[in-house]
């Protein structure tokens, strides 16, 4: 059944099919309607889950940990300073190995105070030990839903899965919704190997010493190493039963590219309207999405890109003093490749700018005419 | 403690930092340093009730309208709750929390309204007790004399009562008009304590027809003679026979006496007798006009009576004083009076009157009611137990200095009050039954004490000492309150007969509250320092450690996983919930 719908209710909708069983939340512009339709959801118990209102996001994340460990699937959304509210409660969630599910409406974070688009928020949080997945449309946003519960449960890590304010949130668009049958064929009830049982109590997230930190750091970082061949076969899981496939990234239109513009989010629908366009010119660009960020997909990205004269990668985000956070972290990840083409960064759409098919023109003319990447990003669209 | 867990390597190691070992032995609660208890506290209220009245419990009953269980739990204390539900002068209002929030809780109006329902309902209540074979003498029928025959007969003794005028009650009957205090009214509540076999005997005055030496039957005699003698006004002329003392006049109008009154009648006083005068004398069909020698502020009478005789009309000449009665023929003709200033304050505080020279003027005046307080006539007792202030001496039980002999009422050193009488003659029914049980007094004013003001609870002293609940020294004051639970709210004004309509009537002037108005009143209390299970502590406390129990039980604290954060007290609107440390 296809049905028009805002991101924000492909969210929604993709937690009720997953059958979600607590929901602790706490409402932000842009997340809010995610939270008003769940609660809709719960009330008239289309799902049966707990929907609890709390107080800030920390309690929220602190609620979903207690009920994550007490063995149910969980839930929460955020946004921008309710995620930073978030931060500390972000670590415990993850070091305690809890498989939550948390949907993310990429806000800019103040000062100044703006409500819209910019992927700063989550990348800020890159460090926390949760998986990220970046959505293109609704669809995608409501089947990551669906996919992320299943991946986090197996890799007991949770996992964040992130779309664009206003132009996903708020957007609509038809999605398909697939039967509750086949949901649950595909995601089963939860199993947790461990949790808090009152009959047999054991101390969670206790205390770990200098000879025992490092050990489950260690589990940690293996279990996000594995992580990515989880989310290949769940992905590829899925596509079995609901022909709809999204891979950790995806490259458009790369076939004998001597440029390639990598990006994320929304911003690759637009792309791939650009790289059409180019095409018809006779330009041989290609697009890369990434849609994996955590962990961070460097095979993947250097085994599409390897051949290409140049890549351009456009940030909707700031790492202040360094510049985009995904240039960043692609330079990082190629720089002791023996071969890799150079790496220029491009930073626009900060705080809900259009990024427009004349930016994305930009982008890539301003590649082709330099030699090499500049010293710094390069910033698109300013006021002039 | 369990084992200590040897070292692992990383591969035996779990996944997720989960202790492999059971925690059974490490609850939560041992790192409490802090420990919460349920304590409940006095309440300003019950403290300030002469007469030891449960008040806050009987409003947690009103309020879920279980409006005779809330008489029953009055009744335990004192015998008059309809009485003092129209005539006591309330310190329990005065002392209510609320006052100092927005208006204290109307508590005579509700206290009235229970009995009324009690009487409505015709409810009886049964005690249940053994017979005793000790005799004790009451001489006196007033609310001091009557509470301790209550109470004494309640605990089985033969109780007898002598009274020298013809009806019971004393001054509840003769002193306090009908309009205040309805014949009826007071004849039910004397009933109920006769129906449980009390004895009276009538027309039998002590130093008349009555001796000391007639009682030798009895082992124990509590005396509450009244003050029925009006003090003199110690003015020329006031052998003319149209001079009346206040409670002569009260009395004779009681009585059902015709009395002539003139028209312009002058009242001399500034108490409660002089206001009840005035009202009567208008009821009679005079004009009265009330003179009282300094101004408002001095009056002792209760302010409420003070608005109430205004409302009706009645003239209230402050800061005059009478001088001389003129008359022709034996009759009343003038009363020649002088305007007063204020000096400075005299021993009891309040500013002493001074004469202005040449400021006399004189009244006409047919009828005159001296009204200038009231005294007892002591003299068929022995010297002995008189103090100089004509009080009879007593020691704290009521005990005078003859054995076996209690003493309580206006007769003795306490506010002349009709609650304080009342709780007089509770305080010596508890003591004659120890007296006659020959059992220890000494600690049972701490046992039994309602708060610090001498209150004693009856019905702790007839509870066994192992089933009396745990008492705090504490009395909650509204600093102790928790008020951002609690919303502003005006208290209900008492429904009245019209003042025109009062003129010419007896009928009782307040009319008393709808059951809806009394719920709603009941409502409005703060119930200071007395868990009502308003559940806040269960609701808030983070450690799910506050359990509940069935119906109307306390909540439970759950030692083992309460951490001592003292959520629970904070969020206790009424300082229930006290911090102790951990004892270790």
């Amino acid at each position: 059944m296809k049905k028009i719908m805002v991101g924000n209710h492909a969210v929604s909708w993709g937690v009720m099919l997953a059958r979600a069983e607590v929901i602790p939340a706490y409402p932000i512009t842009p997340q809010t309607s995610i939270v008003e339709e769940l609660s809709v959801l719960c009330a008239d118990e289309r799902l049966r889950a707990k929907f609890i209102p709390v107080e800030s996001e920390h309690s929220a994340m602190a609620c979903c940990v207690g009920a994550s460990a007490a063995g149910v699937r969980t839930f929460t959304a955020t946004s921008s300073q309710g995620l930073a509210l978030m931060h500390e409660m972000l670590h415990w969630a993850a070091g305690a190995r809890l498989p939550i599910v948390m949907a993310n409406v990429n806000r800019a974070l103040g000062s100044p105070f703006n409500i819209w688009g910019e992927q700063s928020d989550s990348l800020a949080q890159r460090d926390t030990g949760w998986l990220q997945l970046y959505c293109e449309n609704n669809q995608e946003v409501l089947d990551t839903v669906i996919q992320s519960f299943k991946i986090a449960e197996e890799v007991l890590l949770p996992v964040m899965l992130v779309l664009d304010a206003f132009t996903l949130s708020h957007t609509a668009e038809a999605v398909d919704i697939p039967e509750q049958s086949l949901v649950d064929g595909f995601l089963p009830r939860y199993q947790p190997k461990l949790r808090l049982d009152p009959k047999d109590p054991r101390s969670f997230a206790c205390l770990a010493p200098p000879e025992y930190l490092m050990e489950f750091r260690y589990k940690m970082q293996q279990s996000m190493l594995e992580a990515k061949e989880v989310c290949r076969r769940v992905d590829e899981e899925f596509s079995r039963t609901f022909s709809r496939k999204y891979g950790l990234i995806e490259a458009y239109r790369c076939e004998g590219a001597d440029l390639i513009l990598v990006t994320s989010g929304s911003v690759a629908g637009t792309a791939r309207v650009a790289v059409d366009a180019l095409r018809e010119k006779g330009r041989k660009v290609g697009l890369v999405k990434v849609r994996l960020f955590r962990p961070f997909p460097k095979d993947e990205l250097l085994e599409v890109v390897r051949d290409t004269e140049k890549v351009a990668v456009l940030d909707r985000s700031l790492s202040l003093g360094i510049g985009g956070f995904f240039a960043h972290e692609i330079r990082a990840a190629f720089c002791n490749e023996k071969k890799h083409p150079p790496i220029f960064s491009y930073i626009t759409g900060l705080g809900g700018r259009d990024v427009t098919m004349q930016m994305l023109n930009d982008v890539f003319y301003q590649t082709y005419e330099r030699s090499k990447p500049p010293e710094q990003s390069v910033w698109i669209g300013m006021r002039s | 403690m369990a084992n200590p867990i040897l070292l692992m390597r990383e591969g035996d190691m779990p996944y997720q930092p989960i202790s492999i070992a059971s925690m059974e032995w490490n609850k939560t609660g041992n790192w409490r340093y802090l420990r919460p208890r349920f304590d409940n506290k006095v309440p300003p209220c019950n403290e300030g009730c002469p007469a030891g009245q449960d008040i806050e419990g009987a409003m947690v009953l009103i309020g879920k309208g279980r409006f005779l269980e809330a008489w029953e739990l009055f009744k335990q204390e004192n015998p008059f709750p309809a009485v003092c539900g129209r005539v006591c002068y309330h310190p329990c209002e005065s002392s209510c929390n609320r006052g100092d929030f927005d208006e204290p809780l109307s508590i005579n109006a509700l206290e009235r309204f229970m009995a009324d329902m009690a009487s409505k309902h015709g409810r009886r209540l049964s005690w249940k007790r053994e017979k005793r074979p000790e005799k004790i003498a009451v001489i006196g029928s007033g609310p001091a004399g009557l509470t301790c025959a209550y109470h004494l007969a309640r605990m089985g003794y033969g109780v007898t009562v002598f009274e020298a005028l013809p009806v019971l009650g004393g001054m509840l009957r003769v002193g306090i008009p009908e309009y205040r205090l309805p014949k009826k009214v007071l004849e039910e509540e004397i009933d109920q304590i006769l129906e449980l076999g009390v004895k009276a005997e009538i027309n039998t005055r002590l130093g008349g027809n009555l001796s000391l030496g007639d009682l030798k039957e009895f082992q124990a005699l509590f005396v509450a003679l009244g003050n029925h003698q009006s003090k003199s006004l110690g003015i020329p002329g006031e052998e003319a026979r149209e001079i009346m003392s206040g409670v002569e006049f009260l009395r004779d109008v009681s009585l059902g006496k015709e009395v002539a009154l003139g028209k312009r009648v002058a009242v001399i006083g500034g108490g409660n007798t002089a206001i009840d005068a005035a009202r009567s004398a208008l009821r009679l069909g005079a004009k009265p006009n009330i003179l009282y020698r300094r101004t408002r502020e001095e009056m002792p009478a209760f302010p409420g009576e003070i608005l109430e005789a205004e409302e009706e009309g009645i003239e209230i000449s402050f800061l005059v004083s009478p001088v001389r009665v003129m008359g022709e023929n034996g009759k009343v003709k003038q009363l020649e009076c002088i305007k007063n200033r204020l000096g400075p304050p005299d021993e009891d505080g309040r500013r002493r009157p001074v004469e202005i020279k040449g400021s006399n003027f004189s009244l006409e005046v047919d009828q005159i009611i001296s009204a200038i307080g009231e005294e007892a006539d002591l003299s068929p007792l022995p010297k002995k137990l008189v103090a100089k202030d004509h009080t009879i001496l007593t020691d704290e039980r009521g005990a005078t200095k003859q054995a076996g002999m209690f003493a309580g009422g206006d007769i003795i050193q306490q506010p002349r009050t009709v609650v304080h009488a009342i709780g007089s003659g509770k305080r010596t029914a508890i003591f004659i039954d120890c007296l006659l049980k020959d059992q220890k007094w000494e600690g049972l004013f701490e046992a039994l004490r309602v708060g610090e003001k001498g209150s004693l609870s009856m019905k702790r002293y007839l509870q066994e000492e192992g089933e009396r609940a745990p008492l705090s020294s504490k009395t909650v004051r509204l600093q102790d309150l928790n008020l951002d639970y609690f919303d502003y709210q005006k208290r209900p004004k008492m429904p009245k007969a019209k003042a025109s309509r009062r003129t010419g009537s007896f009928g009782e002037v307040n009319l008393g509250f709808s059951e809806e108005m009394a719920v709603g009143e009941a409502k409005r209390c703060f119930n200071c320092g007395v868990c009502n299970l308003c559940d806040n502590c269960y609701i808030f406390c983070p450690d799910v450690a506050i359990h509940k129990r069935g119906e109307d039980e306390l909540n439970e604290i759950d030692y083992e996983h309460c951490k001592g954060c003292g959520i629970c007290m904070e969020e206790c609107p009424r300082d229930v919930i006290v911090m102790e440390e951990e004892g270790r």
